[in-house]
């Protein structure tokens, strides 16, 4: 949701918006001429009664053509119809037997106004202000030419030339309201936009952070347990596709080609242990969890059926393979046993990843505020994908980490 | 939100604090309404002080209204309009007593304009629909009034004419005021669902733009140390004792940048993204991540007004702060003056702007800081 209206659709959108509302009080003032003429006609017998009525109704009928359609040939037409409309009824009510001494009177006052308060075509308060001069000239030059025809005293309508005087108020304001240019100057539309994509940011560096951690962060502690030595194939070969995946594999393979030379990566062993060949090409699997668990020589006993992880969209199970993998990382650095075991399935629309090991267990609530695995790496990203993740462990026993995702997503 | 429970002042709340003088100049002109016309029909007043009181009750009105609708005391209860109104019909009711008996012609009574006046003026803060009911209301109590004056008046019409005439102007205005603000919250309704979905829309390739853009600051972040080792291990044979200990700091190093980075909200991105363009230092003091408690409007309102302090050097220095005891919640935005310091009429868009998204909001001005508390209301 963005707030209110933009700069440059504020001209357009309160601009149209006046004209309503001086079409709704134009159409009062004629459905009131309608009722005085149809009362006059039924109560005194008038039969002028039904030709006010009829030309007031008209009027009414045209202006609302004005209001769907506001097009210069339709406010000509009714600003003619409305000059002719005037003529009439000054000719009418000007009439002796009616005792009205000018034609500053109430009756003339009605079709006046809803002449004023056209609207017309185009936008802005310049445009208004000049369709409502228009109609109040046309108002009093029919109503003077009225009472020459008609006989009578001539005197400007005060009502008519008080609603001309509130229409230039207001367009004239609204006009020069606008010059401040508070609303560019608030920024409200723009700031709606920046928080939006504050907030994608924000996603996406949390993604990333989780990213990151399992990366360079696992490699960094690698190295300094390892100590001075040759370097382990497995780490050599866990860096080399894990900076392919920050940085593009390209970056990777041109790093290694052009600062190791003719230095060529080998391949590691393959670890034994996993126990579940992989599905079929193309379909989802939990293949960075496995490389994972055999970077850091920890064998996996798997049960259930990979295939679940069909149900899923690429993103959330890319998800769901990350934070399993780093359960995995988490067993082989902290529960000190070097096997672990995962099950997968699917139930009640949710694929389910179960990671046990029966290692040395931890409290949750003891661990350091520093060990960003377990809150980032599996909590928000599951989470992020509107799953759920419960860990059980006991010291001495064990540790279980059930993550739910539900079926579908990006 | 339905249309007819919004006004403009909640659906465009800048229209609404823009529309504030207006209602000042429809007040004063209420007021000149009243004296002006009882002056033209004094030969009908047979009771002095009831024509006086009629006027102080409309300029009474006027003081309400203008009062009421100044972007400090936003948002506008629908109370004050029928304050306003109630106080206009009393003054039409002290006017019909000070020339009851004799009354010649209704046409130079003010009753009718007056309340009318003042229900257009105030039709920025109103629903649409009580701003009808207030007219007909209005132009019902008005009514009795005629009918009371009728006897006296020069002119031979049916009562029910006499009426509707009578009657025109305050129905005619709040028939205005009805149809602008239906129309405006239409209008703002309308351009929010069309933005909303062209954001939708954006959302795709913004978030491709920003996964890159993300990705190469961390590359870049990255890059600068840790890339280059990591790189340097993955292509040497051997490992020695200084590498295992820059990897130890390294790692230690970036464990902390990391738990800073989840820590962090979108606020603290603001602050990161605003301070090199406007090179105004914002501190973000929120160490439980309340600001993650905000909606998008609130969002959208507290971004603003960053963005404009932070701005044209009107401060030094922000510093946002988030109390988060029971007592005392809130959100505290201390700005130290800059060259130009904002003025109250400024900030007082911006506090209207956070009343108008559930948010209380008061600035202060001292001599050399602009403080702005904010703190969540129940809608």
């Amino acid at each position: 949701m963005t707030l209110g209206l933009p700069g440059h659709l504020a001209r357009d959108s309160l601009s149209r918006a006046l004209a309503f509302g001086g079409h709704c009080a134009a159409w009062v003032c004629l459905g009131i001429a309608v009722f005085i003429g149809l009362m006059g006609a039924t109560e005194e017998a008038d039969p002028v009664g039904w030709t006010t009525a009829a030309l007031s109704a008209l009027l009414g009928g045209i202006l609302v053509l004005v209001a769907r359609f506001p097009t210069v040939t339709l406010t000509l037409v009714y600003l003619v119809a409305g000059t002719g409309t005037v003529l009439a009824l000054t000719v009418i009510v000007m009439d002796p037997a009616y005792g009205l001494r000018s034609t500053d009177n109430v009756v003339l006052a009605l079709p006046r106004i809803a002449l004023i308060l056209v609207g017309g075509a185009g936008s802005g308060s310049l445009v208004a202000i000049t369709w409502g001069v228009l109609g109040w000239a046309l108002g009093e030059a029919a109503t003077f030419l009225g009472v020459a025809l008609a006989g009578g005293v001539w005197t400007p309508n005060i009502a008519a030339a008080t609603a001309l005087a509130i229409l230039i108020l207001v367009r004239a304001f609204d006009g020069l309201g606008r010059r401040t240019d508070a609303r560019r100057e608030t920024g409200l539309h723009r700031a709606s936009q920046h928080t939006r994509e504050l907030a994608i940011r924000h996603d996406y560096e949390l993604r990333a952070t989780a990213r990151l951690h399992d990366t360079a962060l696992s490699h960094l502690v690698a190295i300094a347990a390892a100590g001075s030595g040759p370097v382990d194939e497995r780490l050599r070969l866990g860096i080399r596709e894990d900076l392919s995946l920050i940085v593009g594999r390209d970056w990777a393979i041109d790093h290694a080609s052009s600062d190791a030379g003719e230095r060529a990566l080998r391949q590691p062993d393959v670890p034994a242990g996993l126990a579940c060949a992989a599905p079929d090409a193309g379909a989802p699997t939990l293949e960075t969890a496995f490389a994972a668990a055999a970077n850091v020589g920890l064998e996996v006993r798997m049960s259930g059926d990979l295939a679940v992880l069909g149900v899923l969209g690429p993103g959330r199970a890319a998800a769901l393979d990350a934070a399993v993998a780093q359960c995995l990382v988490n067993v082989a650095r902290h529960a000190g046993v070097r096997e672990a075991e995962v099950a997968i399935g699917l139930s009640g629309g949710e694929v389910t990843v179960a990671v046990m090991d029966s290692g040395v267990g931890f409290d949750e609530g003891e661990v350091p505020e520093d060990r960003i695995g377990l809150r980032t790496s599996i909590r928000a990203r599951i989470e992020q994908e509107d799953g759920t993740v419960r860990v059980w462990s006991t010291k001495g026993v064990g540790t279980t980490v059930v993550m739910a995702v539900p079926e579908g997503g990006e | 939100m339905s249309r007819m429970r919004l006004t403009q002042q909640e659906a465009d709340p800048l229209g609404g604090i823009t529309a504030a003088p207006l209602v000042a100049i429809g007040a004063a002109l209420a007021f000149g309404f009243s004296i002006v016309l009882t002056i033209v029909h004094w030969s009908d007043v047979g009771r002095p002080l009831a024509a006086v009181i009629a006027i102080g009750l409309v300029g009474a009105a006027g003081v309400v209204a203008a009062v009421s609708t100044t972007p400090s005391r936003a948002p506008f209860a629908s109370e004050r309009l029928w304050l306003i109104v109630a106080l206009a019909v009393a003054g039409a009711i002290a006017e019909y007593l000070s020339t009851i008996g004799a009354n010649s012609s209704v046409y130079d009574d003010f009753g009718s304009i007056v309340v009318g006046t003042l229900i257009l003026s105030v039709a920025p803060y109103c629903t649409w629909i009580s701003l009808l009911l207030a007219g007909v209301i209005s132009a019902a109590v008005l009514s009795f009034l005629v009918v009371g004056s009728a006897s006296a008046i020069a002119v031979d019409v049916p009562i029910a004419s006499l009426i509707a005439l009578n009657s025109v102007a305050v129905l005619a205005l709040a028939a205005a005021a009805a149809g602008y603000s239906a129309a405006v919250v239409d209008e703002t309704l309308a351009w929010q669902r069309e933005a909303n979905r062209a954001a939708l829309q954006r959302d795709a390739e913004l978030r491709a733009g920003i996964a890159r853009s993300v990705q190469q600051s961390r590359v870049s972040v990255l890059g600068r140390e840790v890339l280059p080792f990591l790189a340097g291990v993955m292509t040497a044979d051997r490992i020695s004792v200084a590498d295992a200990d820059r990897a130890r700091e390294l790692a230690e190093t970036l464990r902390h940048a990391l738990k800073a980075g989840i820590e962090s909200t979108w606020l603290d991105e603001l602050a990161a993204d605003l301070q090199p363009s406007g090179g105004v230092p914002i501190v973000i003091d929120d160490a439980t991540g309340a600001a993650d408690d905000l909606n998008d409007d609130q969002r959208s309102a507290l971004t603003a007004l960053l963005v404009w302090l932070g701005d044209g050097g009107r401060s030094a220095e922000i510093r946002v702060t988030f109390r988060t005891d029971p007592d005392r919640s809130g959100i505290s935005i201390v700005a130290g003056h800059g060259s130009s310091p904002p003025t109250r009429r400024e900030l007082d868009r911006f506090t209207a702007v956070a009343r108008a998204v559930a948010m209380g909001a008061e600035a202060t001005l001292a001599g050399e800081n602009v403080k702005v508390e904010l703190r969540h209301v129940a809608e």
